[in-house]
């Protein structure tokens, strides 16, 4: 299965890492002219900062409310790709082409940069309550979701693909509309296809909203970074920072395959469910119970 | 395997539905082309109402086109479809008025490419596809069961029958579970309910097909070759709630190769080859005496 691709976690790798860790610390701490100091390390592992937390809290944020978006946008734009009416499928291959055809981090200089500069557009910022987001927030979500929407257009699209002819055709013999096809019919039958690639893009995504640091978003990378300006101890402060984000995508990849094999269950023509928990982490085959599956009419 | 099949079927509905003309379906000079296959040709079908025509025909013949072509599954370029008096699936406007037509759109920027077929034949009229909310009202009236059921696999053998009634037609929620319970118990199916589709038969699920069509109270019932995808073992408890449909005055159209049921069932048997009406008549002056070579040659092969 993808998901454990991305989460390749095994006893022994994560004695691999931790020897890895050691031997770093012992080669940096040999060179000389760079003094190891593992405590900025472990204590903002162990004791993170308020700024830290805060940083998290963002990505997490950041990441969640762009994918919702790149969903949203993904199946409009798989919809206008498919339409039968000619400008919609133009404005969205234009805009698939776009936006997979330039860096993002060059998307996030214009869009945020530049617009203002040339006094086109200037992000706002939003009063929700108690707290303001400022407009680098803004800005940094909407473009990731954006840049998020061209590529989910693609997976969207071909989870509508793999959904039988004949249940569209089986909603339209009963009078329902496009939309009502789409939404009731064939887009719950699509998403046993397109949850697995979104769980990886959402495992990306947690990693791309760094990029917003060039926003000045103190999302976790940014944290770190300003933080290492002051202390220069900028070998066990990133270190840090990648174990940070290796926990997260690690988590989230627990809950892809929690997710996935919930998924597989009691549904026909559904790939098989993945390896268990303890088959990921040990490598050990789950046991299969011939008897319990392959039911069913045909 | 035979299965209870508890009369009055129709009664789970509410009777037959009255269509408002005698003629139900009015097919007239139909001609569909797949590129350049040239499926079907001129065809001209009438059904009336409470009537049951089964079409038979080699495969190729266009009789599953036809009845796709009915509920506008199909486009055709001439001819016109009639549904209890609606023209289904198009709007006429005066030729020469309107714009060309690419795909059902008029498309202002483009100069008529010359020898384009052009909707419509001769006549003053032609057609323009009718807008995808009015087709899919005009759906409502019409049932289709196809040969591969089709059943939505996220959704138990109720809310397959009561989705299009609460989603399309308005239906409360209680009302529907009502009318769809009373449906599969009228297909015998009541016990499985809360079943998904992929746990069921080929059979069962042709019947829940058939009761998901009749929950929205269709005026006409169009069957795309429903037993073709069963095992022998199958086929009769299908038909046997086909039949049970066809005596409670439901006005059916069904592709098969089915000849008993033809027989027992049919007032009137079409004969499709090559696109074209062959010969229609009733069940029992086109079974024992054809007209046509290529009806003897067609019934000598599968009879």
């Amino acid at each position: 299965m993808i998901a454990s691709r991305c989460l390749g976690l095994s006893t022994r790798r994560v004695a691999l890492a931790g020897c890895l860790l050691l031997s770093a610390f012992f080669v940096a701490g040999c060179s000389g002219n760079y003094v190891v100091r593992p405590h900025y390390f472990f204590d903002s592992l162990f004791r993170p900062s308020p700024a830290i937390i805060n940083g998290l809290g963002l990505t997490l944020g950041i990441s969640v409310i762009s994918q919702i978006l790149g969903v949203v946008l993904g199946v409009f734009a798989a919809m206008g790709k498919m339409a039968k009416f000619r400008p919609f499928r133009y404005a969205a291959n234009i805009y698939i082409w776009i936006f997979r055809g330039t860096p993002l981090l060059v998307q996030l200089a214009f869009f945020f940069f530049g617009l203002s500069a040339a006094g086109i557009f200037k992000w706002p910022e939003v009063v929700a309550g108690p707290v303001i987001i400022l407009p680098e927030i803004i800005a940094g979500t909407i473009i990731l979701g954006v840049n998020e929407g061209a590529y989910m257009a693609e997976i969207v699209r071909a989870g509508i693909m793999s959904v039988d002819p004949g249940q569209t055709e089986a909603a339209k013999s009963l009078g329902m509309t496009y939309g009502q096809t789409m939404s009731r019919i064939v887009l719950p039958q699509a998403a046993r296809v397109i949850i697995p690639p979104l769980g990886n893009e959402f495992n990306n995504m947690l990693k791309t909203t760094s990029l917003l640091s060039l926003l000045s978003v103190f999302e976790l990378y940014n944290t770190f970074s300003v933080a290492q300006g002051t202390s220069y101890a900028s070998f066990e402060l990133f270190g840090a920072c990648a174990v940070w984000y290796l926990l997260l995508t690690t988590i989230w990849g627990f809950i892809q395959s929690y997710i996935e094999r919930r998924l597989a269950k009691g549904t026909s023509g559904a790939p098989e469910a993945g390896p268990g928990l303890r088959a990921r982490l040990f490598g050990q085959r789950p046991y299969v119970d011939a008897g319990s599956s392959g039911l069913g009419g045909h | 395997m035979t299965v209870e099949v508890s009369h009055n079927l129709l009664g789970a509905i509410g009777g037959v539905p009255r269509p408002e003309t005698d003629v139900v379906v009015d097919a007239r000079d139909v001609n569909k082309w797949f590129g350049r296959l040239h499926v079907l040709r001129d065809v001209c079908i009438q059904v009336r109402r409470q009537e049951v025509v089964v079409v038979i025909g080699p495969s190729g013949s266009g009789k599953t086109t036809f009845i796709r072509c009915v509920n506008h599954l199909e486009k055709i370029q001439s001819g016109r479809i009639f549904v209890n008096g609606h023209l289904i699936g198009y709007r006429e406007t005066p030729a020469g008025g309107g714009l060309p037509i690419v795909g059902g759109l008029p498309i202002v920027n483009r100069l008529p490419v010359v020898g384009r077929r052009t909707n419509g034949s001769a006549g003053a009229m032609k057609l323009v596809e009718d807008k995808e909310k009015n087709i899919a009202s005009q759906r409502q009236e019409i049932g289709m069961v196809f040969q591969r059921f089709n059943l939505f696999p996220h959704m138990t053998a109720l809310e397959n029958i009561i989705e299009a009634p609460i989603h399309v037609r308005g239906m409360a929620h209680d009302e529907a579970v009502a009318m769809g319970r009373a449906l599969l118990e009228r297909v015998g199916l009541a016990a499985k309910e809360k079943v998904y589709p992929n746990q069921l038969s080929g059979g069962q699920q042709q019947r829940i097909a058939i009761a998901r069509a009749l929950a929205m109270k269709p005026a006409l019932m169009l069957f795309d070759e429903p037993t073709s995808a069963l095992d022998p073992e199958m086929i009769g408890e299908v038909l046997e709630v086909m039949k049970e449909l066809a005596r409670e005055g439901m006005t059916m159209i069904v592709v098969s190769h089915e000849m008993g049921f033809a027989r027992e069932v049919a007032n009137r048997v079409v004969m499709m080859d090559d696109g074209v009406v062959v010969e229609e008549g009733t069940p029992d002056r086109v079974f024992s005496a054809p007209a046509q070579e290529r009806t003897k040659a067609f019934l000598s092969k599968i009879l």
